[in-house]
């Protein structure tokens, strides 16, 4: 290992002239906005960004398609995702009962990397472009098969906020704008 | 038959009590010091620039600064919130501060930050005058003498804290002070070269017919005006109590009312250096000329408040300092203090006196 060794940083002079050019030019940029603000912040309970279709939000279980390989618990990084075994009647032996595996989902610890939907050999789970659901206790956030199988409503779409967009105008850079209704998002 | 009618009576004494409060309140003492452009005035001009501020910052910041407090008056009153949360927050007192200047310091620094305000003529009509006439001719001599009082009691409410960050942010204070208060008043005195005089009504009448002091000598406003922004702590030599750095200086152990007349007093000083700048670069009340015999409306009224929008103009120009510069290190400061400010305050004397010479 090499020492480390002290260097002396000199700060780049200006001169006079130049320096005043540049105070002048902050001063001037700072007056542009200042009469003709491009303000983009987001009032969230009154406005909602609409997401992109692919956004890694929600997960929603389709519960027809699995399979109960258990690829998904096994892939979760934090360990949000659990199997739970359910008794089913056995269509051979009705004497018996056949134990199935769903998976269950844990909205503490899931990071909503996406893992499981991507690992998901019958395309099982999907995401839903909705992240600013609300819960009132911690148990609602445990979401056994009956209720992860439902696609969650975003309140604040529901409470009638408005819909909003980011775009990159080529010249006032990143712009918010309303979404109409009725346009393709 | 002698009698008293009630009327006449009560009508007398309600116009006696009228008439005798309004006295009162148009003596020029109490007048400058508390009203106009006194503690009144300047409580409401510092609420409302503090506000302005916010939103200057925020509009050039891309955001939307205080709203959601009275969105139809834009967060206005938002600063009256912080106000009554300030006054009924528990004011704690550390175990191990030096508790009388800890307690006093902060309402000295206010009351001496807004005594120059108290010796300025803000009318040309002589009853207006606070000072007797032999001590007018030297009111600009006073007004700056007691603008440099108050800082020492900010670096004795850091002294008297006993907190490491209070200690930091006093001797940042008490470098600027150094550093800043030549170059404040030289730049103010250069208009005395100019108009040969250190009377406050006579430099504003010199200025008359648009011929302001400051289109005249814009080197030695230009010096004042930054002078003004070190010392009152505005926002690019926001430096004494930089909130992330050092927790906020000299201010850091103070809580509730007192940490709010902490962080007034630095716009109210601002206020006071403005309406000073005003007075002697701007050209005070003097597109209005009131008549020499009048009274309390139009001699003295309308005066002041024509200074008082003067200095809110300046103010929140000052202000708007804030949207554009991001704040300079201490050694930059005195950098800039010494090396430019000073300099520029001492071509502004030189032209000054030229102008002196000529004019």
């Amino acid at each position: 290992m090499m020492p480390a060794k002290f260097v002396h940083k000199k700060t780049p002079k200006i001169g006079v002239l130049s320096s005043i050019g540049k105070n002048a030019s902050a001063l001037v940029l700072g007056l542009k906005y200042f009469f003709e603000p491009n303000r983009f912040t987001l009032m969230y309970p009154r406005e909602y960004i609409v997401l992109d279709k692919r956004y890694r939000g929600f997960i929603v279980l389709i519960k027809n398609k699995c399979i109960g390989c258990e690829s998904c618990a096994r892939v979760c990084p934090t360990g949000a995702m659990k199997m739970v075994k359910f008794e089913v009647p056995n269509p051979k032996n009705p004497e018996k009962k056949k134990i199935v595996k769903y998976p269950t989902i844990n909205h503490q610890r899931c990071v909503y990397c996406g893992f499981c939907v991507d690992i998901c050999p019958t395309e099982a789970l999907y995401h839903v472009p909705v992240h600013d659901v609300v819960y009132f206790n911690l148990a609602d956030m445990i979401q056994y098969v009956e209720s992860f199988q439902k696609e969650p409503v975003s309140p604040t779409a529901a409470e009638g906020a408005v819909p909003v967009k980011y775009i990159f105008d080529p010249e006032r850079g990143l712009v918010k704008v309303r979404i109409k209704e009725g346009e393709k998002q | 038959m002698a009698y008293i009618s009630i009327w006449t009576l009560t009508r007398d004494v309600i116009s006696t009590v009228f008439w005798g409060i309004v006295k009162l309140i148009f003596w020029p003492p109490i007048y400058q010091f508390v009203i106009i452009p006194g503690l009144v005035a300047a409580l409401v001009v510092v609420i409302s620039i503090i506000w302005f501020e916010r939103k200057a910052a925020a509009r050039v910041q891309m955001r939307y600064g205080p709203l959601e407090v009275s969105p139809k008056l834009a967060g206005y009153l938002q600063l009256f919130a912080d106000l009554i949360r300030y006054s009924f927050q528990e004011i704690i007192i550390p175990r191990t501060a030096d508790i009388i200047p800890f307690i006093t310091s902060p309402f000295f620094a206010l009351l001496l930050s807004l005594l120059p305000l108290a010796v300025i003529p803000v009318s040309p009509v002589k009853w207006t005058w606070p000072l007797t006439l032999s001590a007018m001719r030297y009111s600009v001599l006073i007004a700056a003498a007691l603008t440099t009082l108050s800082p020492i009691f900010i670096v004795a409410m850091g002294w008297a804290s006993n907190n490491r960050f209070s200690t930091i942010g006093s001797m940042r204070e008490s470098f600027l002070i150094t550093a800043y208060e030549l170059s404040a008043i030289i730049g103010i005195f250069s208009v005395v070269a100019t108009v040969h005089s250190f009377d406050f009504t006579n430099i504003v009448n010199f200025q008359g017919g648009g011929k302001w002091l400051g289109l005249i000598n814009p080197i030695a406003l230009l010096a004042a005006f930054i002078a003004t922004l070190i010392s009152t702590s505005a926002f690019p030599f926001e430096i004494s109590d930089a909130e992330n750095e050092i927790v906020a200086g000299p201010f850091t152990e103070y809580s509730g009312l007192m940490y709010g007349v902490n962080m007034g007093t630095a716009y109210i000083k601002r206020w006071a250096m403005s309406v000073l700048i005003v007075l002697a670069f701007l050209g005070g009340w003097r597109p209005y000329i009131p008549p020499p015999n009048a009274g309390y409306i139009a001699g003295y009224l309308v005066p002041s408040l024509i200074v008082s929008a003067k200095a809110v103009v300046v103010m929140a120009l000052m202000s708007f300092l804030r949207a554009v510069y991001g704040r300079y290190r201490i050694d930059q400061a005195l950098h800039i203090s010494w090396k430019y400010v000073f300099a520029l305050a001492i071509a502004g004397f030189g032209l000054g006196i030229l102008e002196g010479y000529l004019l």
